[in-house]
This record gives C-alpha cells, sequence and structure tokens, in this order.
C-alpha cells in the first residue's frame, strides 16, 4: 500500500513459489528443463508450471506419455548426460514406478563411477490425501531417506516451497522434492530477493517448554493446530519443522528435545520405519532415553470414502491426545519424592 | 439499504483468495446478471455476479490484494448517495451468484 516502506516480500501461492524458483533458475542454465505429465502447455495439474512453457519452449518443457520408469529414467540418463532435469511424477504413488532408475542408477551413479558421473535430477512429486484414494494419496517419503545419495526435500509454506527448489537446483545428485495437495490452496509471503532454503536445515516454527513436535509438509499445520489447543490446556509444545528428510538436522531437534524433555513426531505416511521411527531413534542416540510418541496414518490404505481417509489420517484431537498421554507418562515414570512418615 | 459482497467460500481447503480485477468502479450501477469481480484461488478463476441490482460504492480490496475467506470486498447499497456505514461487517449481504472456473 502506498505511503509504506516497500515490502522485502511478496504474497503467493504456493505454487506460484514453485513457478517463480523454476522460471529463476531455467533463466539463469538453459541445462535446465521440466519434463512429466501435462507440464507443458496445460500448466501441471496443480498450475505450479503455467508460463514455463510460454517462455521456454518445447524442447525445454517436454510432456510425456504416463510412463513414470521412463520419465525417471530419462531424467536421469539426461542428468549423467550433462543437463539438470526436473522431472515432475504428479502423484508420489507413482514414484515406484521411476525407483529402480532414481535409487539404481541415479543415487548410486557417483559411487559407482568414482565421481566420474553425476546425476544432478530433481523429481518433483506431491503427497498427501484429499478424497483420491489407495493409489492418489500416499506419503512415501520415508522409503527415500534410506537411499544412500538421495537427498530428500518437503517444504510446508511457500517460501521453503521457493527456497528449497533453489536449494534443489545446485545440488550434483538426486533430489526428490515433495510437496502435498493440501498446501497448493495456501497462499505465504516469499522473500523478493532470490533465497536458498539450506538443506539439512530444521525450523523452528513454535517455542515451547513441555514438549516438542517434529513433523513435515502438510502436518506442520496438524501441529500447529494441536500446539495452539493445547496452550490453552497450559501445555506449551514447541514445533519443528524438518523441511529437509534427508539430510536430517538432528542437532536442531535434539537441541528442542533435550529443553523440553520429550518428543511427540507427526507425519501423514505410516509410522512403522516412518520419518518420525528414524527421529526418534537419532535423538535417542544422543539424548539417552526419553519419552516419545509417533503419531501416523493407521496401518490401512487411505480410502477415498471421505468417512474412511479422515479415520486413517492424523489430525489434531489425535495429536492432542497422544501428547496428554505421553506427558501422563512421564509424569508417572518421575522419580517421586519419598514420603515421610508422620 | 446498505449491502456487501464477501469473498464466497468457494472450495475445500481454500481459506484466501486474491481479487483479481474488478468490473466496475465506486458509482457504477449494477444490474442482476452482471460480472462484478473476479477472483483467484490456487487453481480456479472465480466470478462473482449480481444477483440483484445495486449501487457499486466502495471497493474495499483492490486489485492484486488478498482477502480472506468471509472478508468483505466491497460495499453497493440501493441508492447512489446513502451514508455508508463505518463497520462493513455490519452490511447485509449482496445477493450473489458464483461460477468457479
Amino acid at each position: 500500500m502506498s505511503g509504506e516502506p516497500a515490502a522485502a516480500t511478496e504474497r503467493l501461492f504456493f505454487r506460484e513459489a514453485i513457478g517463480r524458483a523454476l522460471r529463476e533458475e531455467m533463466r539463469i542454465d538453459p541445462r535446465r528443463i521440466v519434463m512429466g505429465q501435462d507440464v507443458g502447455a496445460f500448466g501441471g495439474s496443480y498450475r505450479e508450471f503455467e508460463g514455463l512453457f510460454a517462455e521456454f519452449g518445447a524442447s525445454r518443457v517436454r510432456d510425456t506419455p504416463v510412463a513414470e520408469a521412463a520419465m525417471v529414467g530419462i531424467g536421469v540418463g539426461a542428468a549423467a548426460a550433462g543437463l539438470r532435469p526436473l522431472v515432475s511424477v504428479t502423484y508420489m504413488d507413482f514414484i515406484m514406478l521411476g525407483l529402480d532408475p532414481l535409487v539404481n542408477y541415479g543415487a548410486k551413479l557417483r559411487y559407482k563411477t568414482g565421481g566420474r558421473l553425476t546425476a544432478p535430477v530433481i523429481v518433483k512429486t506431491t503427497s498427501g490425501a484429499r478424497g483420491q484414494g489407495v493409489a492418489h494419496s500416499q506419503c512415501v517419503e520415508a522409503w527415500l531417506m534410506s537411499v544412500p545419495g538421495l537427498k530428500v526435500v518437503a517444504p510446508s509454506n511457500p517460501a521453503d516451497a521457493y527456497g528449497l527448489m533453489k536449494a534443489a537446483f545446485l545440488e550434483e545428485g538426486p533430489i526428490v522434492y515433495v510437496d502435498h495437495k493440501r498446501l497448493f490452496p495456501i497462499p505465504g509471503e516469499v522473500p523478493l530477493a532470490a533465497t536458498v532454503t539450506p538443506l539439512g536445515l530444521a525450523a523452528v516454527l513454535r517455542r515451547g517448554t513441555d514438549l516438542t513436535i517434529v513433523t513435515h509438509s502438510f502436518m506442520t499445520r496438524t501441529a500447529m493446530e494441536a500446539a495452539t489447543a493445547m496452550s490453552a490446556q497450559g501445555v506449551s509444545c514447541e514445533v519443528v519443522d524438518l523441511r529437509s528428510l534427508a539430510p536430517l538436522d538432528i542437532a536442531t531437534v535434539s537441541a528442542s528435545v533435550r529443553r523440553t524433555g520429550a518428543l511427540l513426531t507427526l507425519e501423514e505416511g505410516q509410522v512403522t520405519c516412518g520419518v518420525g521411527t528414524e527421529v526418534a531413534a537419532q535423538v535417542q542416540q544422543r539424548l539417552g532415553p526419553i519419552p516419545v510418541a509417533r503419531v501416523g496414518a493407521l496401518a490401512a490404505p487411505v480410502s477415498s470414502n471421505p468417512v474412511l481417509e479422515a479415520a486413517c489420517l492424523p489430525d489434531a484431537p489425535r495429536v492432542v491426545s497422544a501428547a496428554v498421554a505421553l506427558l501422563g507418562r512421564r509424569r508417572s515414570d518421575a522419580p517421586r519424592p519419598v514420603s515421610r512418615k508422620s | 439499504m446498505i449491502y456487501k459482497i464477501t469473498v464466497p467460500t468457494v472450495a475445500e481447503d481454500v481459506e484466501e483468495i486474491r481479487v483479481l480485477e474488478w468490473h466496475g468502479a465506486a458509482g457504477q450501477d449494477f444490474r442482476a446478471g452482471e460480472l462484478v469481480v473476479e477472483l483467484e484461488t490456487h487453481k480456479a478463476l472465480v466470478e462473482v455476479r449480481a444477483g440483484q441490482s445495486g449501487v457499486l460504492r466502495r471497493v474495499l480490496c483492490q486489485d492484486g490484494e488478498w482477502a480472506k475467506v468471509g472478508i468483505p470486498l466491497a460495499l453497493f447499497s440501493d441508492d447512489a448517495v446513502e451514508p455508508l456505514p463505518e463497520n462493513a461487517e455490519l452490511a447485509r449481504d449482496l445477493a450473489v451468484d458464483f461460477v468457479v472456473d
């Protein structure tokens, strides 16, 4: 507005933050290309590629058939041959088809060739449940964290969507960029200046003293909602957004848990071998035994039936009840003062 | 009578929209069915049409500005000289039709 100092940020939809990063990076380097289903004139399923086809043309913004194994394979190969491709796998469920080229070739290429070849490819994919059923809803980012040579990021807001995409383009190896269907409707402030969100750096979204909630992607909103609800009950939660899953910023998480004394992990994917399981194990390695609760989806497929979908997914009330149980347990485990006999 | 247009609930998960373009300025008469303003969500354009006739009196959220669902975007009145209230929230809702494209 007039009369106010110029803002250092602009308000963008999540998709616009992704689009801005892509546009800037493609202008800098002609080796940067985009490929995927409907990324061309259509502009992407979430309009995140809008304008790129008009600006950079069909040779750099390439529509592909519905063939994820081939798309990821071509992306890894093109990266090894000198391009800097971004491959868009619209729904994360279908990254499964691309795991052979991504894991067996892309992630191992530098090691296998003694550093002569690398595969700087970004696989961008959209996770999360929103009414689309068993094969268009999953969050399988935890599977990818265990692949040596593969990096994984998951922004929770437009600023990080922009900053982590900028960071992804600086990588010399493969990286999976995981966004989420339910983040797309949400706008947020993005720095006007070109800004990189460093990999492996978590963000503390809320300070608290009683409990640390560690989460990522859309579940940061659920965590913040739960933290607000608990604050009304006198429980002070710290909320840590991992932002980057591989590498994992266990130093920030551990420092927080050392202060609060309890850890609750929250993710939309499965808890078994999940992001939270890894976080909890690494924190306990550093700090010794601490009270931990893991919250995630129930061990069931995500239904397209909205009642069953909601039943499967974690929400704020479920986080609150897990936190209350965890803190209750901590109190009952604590050494009790010796009662004086009268 | 003074009326307001507010940001409609256009889709699940949409909490905030951006005003794309007003199709008129303060003082302009609108008849039922005429396009008043276009709004933008993350995915869709929303055409907001007058559901009754009225005079656009004051635009509260300009082209390119953001507003959350339920926030007043503009004031209308039956008559071009009726005094406007200090608090737009108190005005009645103008009948509108909206189409999500």
